[in-house]
């Protein structure tokens, strides 16, 4: 998969390519703005995914960004930059980022934005968090290589919270989803979570509550 | 101001315009004043031609009877060729005699009393002066009354009218003139203080902010008071902003220095594990400068009074979860419960979305790096609220205050910036919102509420 990355610090950028490649993309590294914004206001720049500096000599990222959204809506774009002020990141999300990253930030933080926004692309059938994988077509369940059966609550339960891997989802999202329009109160949903708990076990895959906001899926 | 607007033009306009009005009503009231004098000159020669034709009127026959005296009329016909005309009529306002018949005294006067009357009149087409001197012929036999109406055309006292005015127009003119030149001079002379105080500010080093030191006028004087005082709330300013400028860079400096310290020292020696401990060490050094230097350019902002970013309608619960879900995974790998506690209902408040997700992220920072394990973000209804609490240790009463201060930091704090609060500070200012340190709810960790004013729309 191609990462096109376009970053003129060069200590930055090398960091990047390395901790990318070692997750298993592809990447490739720009240090010029004029150069990114010739190679992606074309049709077929190859790229699965930009990721954006602003400053950048030659020519500003956001104007990198709108030559790319001229054409081109689907590409994730994940902005990263250190003009730490939210003007910039509420331009750059007008002009149609996916997401923003300022800078300094953990790579650990970079890695998961990367694969939520390719995974949200993604046409591959299959969410994998850890051990766990969704097949979304025939919405099966996989858990260490072993199929997970699961009643049918359970499993739209799973499938939402898979589909919102590592960002909470709230209970009156995952009521509805479950129960699908049946009256429950909402602590039946703790008991459904109680179950999938139980059922993840310690497979490296943990199911988490986030006070006030809900429950979180995240690979351990 | 429109283009081309001056103090000058505009005394000079405020003042010559009365003086122009002034001038104007002194010349009208010449003259008329020429005019009445040049009617009294002439009209005592209408007197004297009327007196002297009646002084000639005599009974005779029954009839009225008139010897014309020629000079009755030539003293009429002055040098500028007036036309000279005369009637003499009877009680019943029968013409006896004369050259042209005039209108008569329209007044009904007492019988047997003389009277003489002036008027303007307008008589077949030519604008005259008349005399009508009502009389009687009086002697033994008989008291007969009789008018005497002597006109003459108005060239002589036009010509003289017109000469008495000339010369007073001419001292008029004269007046204004010098009236104008000493009103010019007097502005000039006026202005000229503001001239000294505009070269003074122009002559001044652009970077000096000293008082401005001149004898001015009084109300020039005020002026310059208050740019002196407009100056040294910049000094003071100037003054803050280098004691931050100093601590910021003896901050930023310090762990910059232990950065390249620790890898060169690293770089002399061939043990892996030291490179692996010196590369951790400089990890947590470098992720420290670098939140350092955010937070120090987030206050650099705050601190600029220039910076008036415009406020918006935000609703704070979301607020409060957008911020939990920013720093729930950061906090989650420092092995820190973040939480958030919404009020029911939605709270409006007029702000700045970003400050105040800043001043939660800021709040998080602090309670996870002092040891809170729970954090909690709350959000109160009435007035509207937003909260921070922990269960770490806290600060002891006496220290809260000054954990606002810039740079001011416990002694035992040796990771932190001091610079968390004063931001936080700063913003709630920026909104004009209260904050508020204390306890947390079971006695333990901090609180740390933001209040804010209450419209709650």
């Amino acid at each position: 998969m191609t990462l096109l990355l376009v970053e003129d610090d060069a200590l930055l950028a090398e960091t990047l390519v390395d901790s990318l490649g070692l997750e298993g993309h592809d990447v490739c590294h720009l240090a010029d703005g004029e150069a990114a914004r010739a190679r992606l206001a074309v049709a077929g720049h190859g790229a699965e995914l930009v990721l954006l500096d602003l400053n950048l000599p030659g020519c500003n990222g956001l104007a990198v960004l709108e030559a790319l959204r001229r054409h081109d809506r689907d590409t994730p774009v994940l902005i990263l930059t250190a003009r730490g002020a939210v003007e910039d990141r509420v331009r750059g999300l007008d002009l149609g980022a996916d997401d923003y990253l300022a800078k300094p930030f953990a790579l650990d933080e970079l890695e998961a934005r990367v694969r939520a926004l390719l995974r949200r692309r993604s046409p591959d059938p299959q969410i994998r968090i850890g051990a766990l994988v969704l097949d979304t077509q025939h919405q099966r369940f996989t858990l260490e290589n072993a199929s997970l059966a699961l009643p049918p609550r359970e499993q739209r339960l799973l499938a939402c919270l898979m589909r919102h891997a590592g960002e909470p989802v709230d209970k009156a999202r995952l009521t509805e989803e479950a129960f699908q329009g049946d009256a429950m109160g909402d602590n039946a949903i703790e008991v459904y979570v109680h179950r999938l708990r139980k059922r993840l076990g310690h497979s490296g895959v943990a199911l988490r509550t986030v006070r006030g906001l809900g429950y979180l899926l995240e690979e351990e | 101001m429109k283009r081309g607007d001056s103090l000058y033009r505009r005394l000079l306009g405020w003042l010559l315009l009365p003086l122009l009005v002034l001038g104007s009503l002194i010349l009208i009231q010449a003259w008329v004043d020429a005019q009445r004098t040049a009617d009294r000159a002439f009209d005592r020669l209408l007197e004297a031609a009327s007196l002297a034709i009646a002084e000639q009127v005599q009974w005779q026959d029954d009839r009225l009877w008139l010897d014309l005296p020629p000079a009755a009329l030539e003293m009429l016909a002055t040098d500028a060729q007036e036309r000279v005309f005369y009637s003499l009529v009877d009680r019943q306002g029968r013409l006896i005699t004369g050259n042209a018949l005039l209108p008569g005294d329209p007044r009904q006067g007492a019988e047997g009393e003389d009277t003489l009357l002036y008027r303007h009149i307008d008589w077949q087409g030519l604008s005259l002066r008349q005399g009508v001197r009502r009389t009687r012929v009086e002697d033994w036999r008989v008291r007969e009354p009789f008018e005497v109406r002597v006109a003459h055309s108005r060239e002589g006292r036009d010509a003289l009218a017109a000469r008495l005015w000339r010369a007073n127009l001419a001292m008029i003119l004269a007046m204004a003139a010098l009236a104008t030149v000493g009103l010019l001079l007097a502005i000039r002379a006026a202005l000229t203080p503001l001239t000294r105080l505009r070269r003074a500010i122009r002559a001044r080093d652009p970077r000096t902010l000293a008082p401005l030191e001149l004898s001015l006028p009084r109300e020039l004087a005020e002026l310059r008071d208050t740019v002196n005082e407009l100056l040294a709330r910049m000094r003071r300013v100037r003054a803050n902003q280098e004691r931050f400028i100093g601590d910021a860079s003896h901050q930023l400096r310090t762990p910059l220095a232990g950065l390249s310290a620790r890898a060169e020292l690293a770089l002399r020696q061939d043990d892996p594990m030291r490179w692996k401990e010196a590369l951790i060490a400089m990890q947590a050094t470098s992720a420290r400068t670098a939140r350092l230097a955010v937070q120090l350019l987030s206050l650099t902002r705050l601190a600029n009074p220039e910076y008036r970013p415009d406020r918006v309608p935000v609703e704070l619960n979301a607020l409060a979860c957008q911020a939990v879900r920013d720093h729930w995974a950061s906090c989650h790998r420092q092995g820190v419960d973040l939480g958030v506690e919404n009020a029911g209902d939605e709270v409006w408040i007029h702000g700045i979305d970003w400050l105040l997700a800043e001043a939660i992220g800021n709040l998080i920072d602090n309670a996870s790096r002092y040891g809170g394990r729970c954090v909690t973000v709350k959000v109160e209804h009435c007035p509207p609220r937003l909260i921070v609490e922990d269960d770490g240790p806290g600060i002891p009463e006496p220290r809260r205050m000054l954990m606002l201060r810039p740079f001011h930091r416990d002694r035992d704090d040796l990771a932190g910036s001091g610079l968390g609060l004063a931001i936080v500070d700063g913003i709630a200012r920026t909104h004009g919102a209260r904050l508020q340190l204390s306890t947390g709810h079971d006695g333990r960790g901090l609180r740390v509420v933001l209040q804010f004013p209450g419209d709650t729309s």
